[in-house]
């Protein structure tokens, strides 16, 4: 088991080793100058050639390569083309709100997805089984986009339930403080008692939550039925049938634990899916997470900034399937 | 030239089974309809300067007088903020959304297809390095790269395609390359072997044929995600540019209106939700066809 | 006289692309309690059709059971609804053992887990007594170094080892008929004889009856007092096994057995491959049968009493 994992991270350092590759060499494709970029709209030449040979552009690529490389490891991401910081840093500050709207999602996949997936395979056919599906079909048939502007229009502008998009209201952001321990708005306003803060923010998670949460509802759920149906025709459940077992039993417990491998890959997928419709998703909602920030890097054309984010999401990203390997490894079958 | 048709004959297997499995998709009515709607949408698409009211008002005029209109026996789905019709539109839109995809996925299957059946049909070093490479490219979140692509060649619906069959062909190596595996064990494969047919051949020939039917059934699946992943590139701004009328960047610039302007968002969203609908139902319909296990009979 | 376990007219058929495909047509088989009965039959038919069918697992919604009656001791498990078959009758009144060891145990649970399920499910033990039963079981079935077994995952175990499990899970549902559907299909021959003689001797231990399901007329020899032979879901004769295997009495048996014959002619007869067109009527087995003539294509034959307690189902019967 431990040799599995150990290989598997091996495995995963040659990736995102590849992952570092390919998203340096799209970079340079680059049709535009990042040098003048970095400069300034008003750059002089002499400026812009300054530029240049402060973002090392001036040096044969493998050794921009193995400087970004470098970087790369010790956590630097370069610098934004647009505000001059490092994009690390800018990551880190936008991270929490996308990564509170990736919990949801997540939580939706599981907790909804999974179970919901289970029944329909159990009651394959019948009523339940038909509107889940359509259900599923449905809901990954929907462009997350446009999700969020129906839910905004029906229930800010026709129905008035909730806020048009942001975290937090205006109103509270110029009247009160805002916590900042971990970044988690939601946490910390918890931690500090405040909340009103706390309230409002939930208040201002309802609609974007909805919208990021279907897809991987409707995912989940249909990969759960599929990989569950095809387990649920194998002999040992007619096996385990035929001994008398409870059909709870054999399902939730015998079946279900056969299910681990696909299901977590599944979950995996679907966070995938998830991290792209974040970007969507805060775009609408106006939510200050990686999605705007990449959002805005793409319109202003800020190379470094669109890298470091793809750098980021891949390797999260890789990190992910890693985990959900591991767990598919606990399949006795596997290990030896 | 004999050796298209020589191809033809050995990819009838193949078809006969498509053919069969085709005719079974219409036994289920959720399936028929789907069908037929997508033969309508093909119609729709085809015939759009005829089908559209004001055709021209998908391609380059303005009427400015007419600007957002609400949906009237003139102007069905009502008029954008150039008074532009937006049923004609949408309907052009359906010609733009099924050629990108149909383009898409043929490129992704061009270039994965074939590096597939080399990687299993070789196997060893070969196989290793395509496979890692494949990897590679499917460790990136899905649609991410197809982003950082189109950011990074400029936006415009060419380049939308080009980064979506970059980031979707290792699906199909994959896929091809598992069969490829299994079907190189095979006894007819290791007769050709013996009597010394060359490696190509035996690659395209013998092997690629019998590992078609997942990779199509795959692909049709696909459509739908493609038709998304058009639409969310052009929302974003990296796919089709103004004045194309593809649904994605009629919902990307229908957001500052919307609020006043309803149908503006409506429609163009019902048009890609429908869309990929039926080409996901038809999707499923194919897999739970082909799948014995859950076949009803 | 009802007898312990009996079958009446049960008519069974499967739901394909084509239409409605007839697989079993039973009129009558019944077996007494503590006894032994040998149903052997050739890949598909029907057999383990018909152990499902007993157990109410056919597959849905394929199966259908147009008409007939089971009785297992006094209650007929096919007018059960689901919910009774497995909360009352399975496990407790009959238990099945089946072909493939491999696939029918659960691979990401442990042996003893898997016992331990089952165990606590009829007889309420929990824990150390539950174990403790896992382990009698285990040794019942004549496997050694029970303790580490029951750590085991199924694909850690040799095969003759997994079949000697499910025996011991079939067991541990304290019922009193079981069924084995070919049991030792999936092993290798010398293993095969162990489990037979496993399985006689935990017949005459326990007292249970026994339906024997197998392809082969040999294996049934061994521990059956009454053999059937199932051809394309019909019971084409039946008798004591001795009888049966020693004098069989249709030309499929024989076939089967490929019985020495009382002159060298006739041994050619019957060790060629017959093939004729099928009859739209008649008896089922007419064109593979090498004695069949055209009479046989007129009506179907029924299971007839010739010879005591041995029936056979052809008007030509025991004629070479």
């Amino acid at each position: 088991m431990r040799k599995f994992i150990l290989r598997r991270l091996l495995l995963g350092v040659i990736v995102l080793f590849g992952v570092a590759l390919i998203t340096f060499f799209v970079a340079r494709v680059v049709p535009s100058d990042p040098a003048a970029k970095w400069a300034g709209p008003r750059a002089t030449p002499e400026q812009i050639a300054k530029a240049r040979l402060e973002l090392g552009l001036d040096k044969p690529l493998i050794v921009q390569f193995g400087k970004y490389l470098v970087d790369l490891v010790s956590g630097n991401l370069g610098y934004s083309l647009r505000t001059h910081r490092p994009v690390t840093l800018e990551l880190m500050e936008s991270l929490p709100a996308t990564v509170e709207l990736v919990l949801i999602s997540t939580f939706a996949a599981v907790f909804v997805g999974i179970p919901l997936g289970v029944i329909s395979a159990k009651q394959k056919d019948r009523l339940v089984d038909h509107l889940s599906r359509l259900f599923s079909i449905g809901v990954v048939s929907l462009p997350t986009f446009w999700i969020g502007l129906i839910l905004q229009l029906v229930f800010f502008r026709m129905l008035g339930l909730f806020p048009m998009g942001g975290q937090l209201s205006t109103e509270i952001k110029i009247t009160m403080e805002i916590p900042r321990i971990t970044g988690f708005l939601m946490l910390d306003s918890l931690i500090t008692g405040n909340f009103r803060i706390f309230v409002d923010a939930l208040w201002h998670l309802v609609l974007p939550g909805i919208t990021i949460g279907l897809y991987p509802v409707g995912l989940v759920a249909r990969m759960t039925r599929s990989a569950l149906l095809e387990i649920l025709s194998e002999d040992y459940i007619t096996a385990a049938r035929s001994y008398g077992l409870k059909e709870r039993v054999v399902l939730w417990s015998y079946a279900l634990k056969n299910s681990i491998g696909p299901t977590s890959t599944v979950v995996a997928l679907s966070i995938g899916y998830t991290l792209v419709n974040t970007f969507l998703t805060e775009s609408i909602f106006t939510w200050p997470g990686i999605g705007s920030y990449i959002a805005t890097a793409v319109i202003g054309l800020d190379y470094p900034a669109i890298m470091g984010v793809t750098i980021f999401s891949a390797f999260s990203y890789v990190i992910l399937n890693l985990i959900a390997d591991i767990i598919i490894a606990l399949d006795p079958r596997v290990r030896t | 030239m004999k050796w298209l048709s020589d191809y033809y004959k050995t990819l009838q297997p193949s078809i006969r089974e498509f053919r069969l499995s085709f005719y079974l998709l219409n036994r289920n009515a959720l399936q028929r309809i789907s069908l037929i709607v997508i033969g309508l949408l093909v119609l729709i698409a085809i015939f759009a300067p005829w089908i559209a009211p004001f055709p021209s008002h998908a391609i380059s005029e303005t009427n400015p007088q007419d600007k957002l209109l609400p949906p009237s026996s003139r102007y069905w789905f009502g008029t954008d903020e150039l008074g532009r019709d937006l049923l004609s539109r949408v309907i052009f839109g359906t010609r733009i959304s099924l050629q990108t995809a149909l383009i898409a996925v043929g490129l992704a299957l061009l270039i994965g297809v074939p590096l597939g059946a080399i990687a299993g049909g070789l196997g060893g070093a070969a196989d290793e390095i395509i496979m890692r490479i494949t990897d590679v490219f499917l460790s990136f979140p899905p649609l991410l790269l197809a982003i950082a692509i189109a950011a990074f060649l400029g936006p415009s619906l060419q380049n939308a395609m080009l980064a979506i069959a970059i980031s979707w062909w290792p699906w199909y190596t994959r896929i091809i390359r598992g069969q490829a595996v299994s079907i190189r064990e095979r006894q007819f494969v290791r007769a050709a072997l013996a009597i010394g047919t060359p490696m190509p051949r035996i690659i395209f020939h013998h092997i690629l044929p019998n590992t078609m039917a997942p990779v199509i059934v795959q692909a049709s699946m696909d459509i739908g995600g493609v038709i998304l992943t058009v639409a969310a590139l052009s929302f974003l701004g990296l796919g089709a540019q103004p004045p194309t009328p593809e649904w994605g960047l009629l919902i990307s610039t229908s957001r500052t209106y919307f609020l006043n302007a309803w149908w503006y968002s409506t429609f163009p969203g019902i048009a890609i939700f429908l869309t990929v609908l039926v080409f996901n139902l038809i999707g499923d319909g194919i897999r739970e066809v082909l799948d014995p296990r859950t076949r009803k009979f | 006289m009802a007898a312990y376990f009996e079958i009446k007219n049960l008519s069974v058929g499967f739901r394909t692309f084509e239409g409605i495909r007839p697989v079993l047509n039973i009129e009558h088989l019944a077996i007494e309690r503590g006894e032994t009965y040998g149903l052997v039959g050739e890949s598909g038919a029907g057999k383990t059709v018909l152990a499902l069918t007993i157990l109410g697992l056919l597959p849905k919604p394929a199966g259908i059971i147009h008409s007939g009656e089971i009785w297992l001791d006094g209650e007929d498990p096919l007018k059960k609804s689901e919910h009774e078959m497995a909360s009352t009758y399975r496990g407790k009144r009959l238990a099945m053992i089946f072909q493939d060891p491999m696939s029918t145990l659960n691979p990401v649970f442990t042996v003893g887990q898997q016992i331990a399920r089952v165990i606590e499910q009829h007889q309420g033990l929990k824990g150390a007594a539950c174990t403790r039963r896992a382990l009698e079981l285990l040794e019942m079935v004549k496997l050694s170094d029970t303790q580490s077994v029951l750590k085991k995952y199924p694909h850690e175990l040799s095969g003759g080892q997994r079949q000697r499990v499910i025996i011991a899970i079939a067991l541990s549902c304290g019922a009193e008929f079981l069924i084995a559907d070919e049991p030792t299909r999936n092993l290798d021959v010398t293993i095969q004889a162990g489990v037979l003689k496993l399985i006689g001797e935990l017949q005459k231990e326990l007292k249970i009856s026994v339906l024997f399901i197998a392809n082969n007329v040999g294996l049934v020899n061994v521990f059956c007092k009454n053999v059937g032979i199932l051809y394309r879901g019909k019971l084409v004769e039946e008798g004591p096994s001795s009888m049966v295997t020693r004098q069989p009495l249709h030309p499929y048996t024989e076939t089967l057995i490929s019985a020495i014959p009382r002159n060298k002619s006739e041994k050619l007869k019957f060790a060629s491959l017959v093939i004729k067109p099928e009859a739209e009527k008649g008896c089922p087995f007419y064109s593979r049968c090498p004695i069949g003539e055209e009479g046989c294509t007129l009506r179907e034959p029924m299971l007839e009493r010739l010879d005591g307690e041995h029936k056979a189902a052809c008007f030509l019967a025991g004629r070479r």
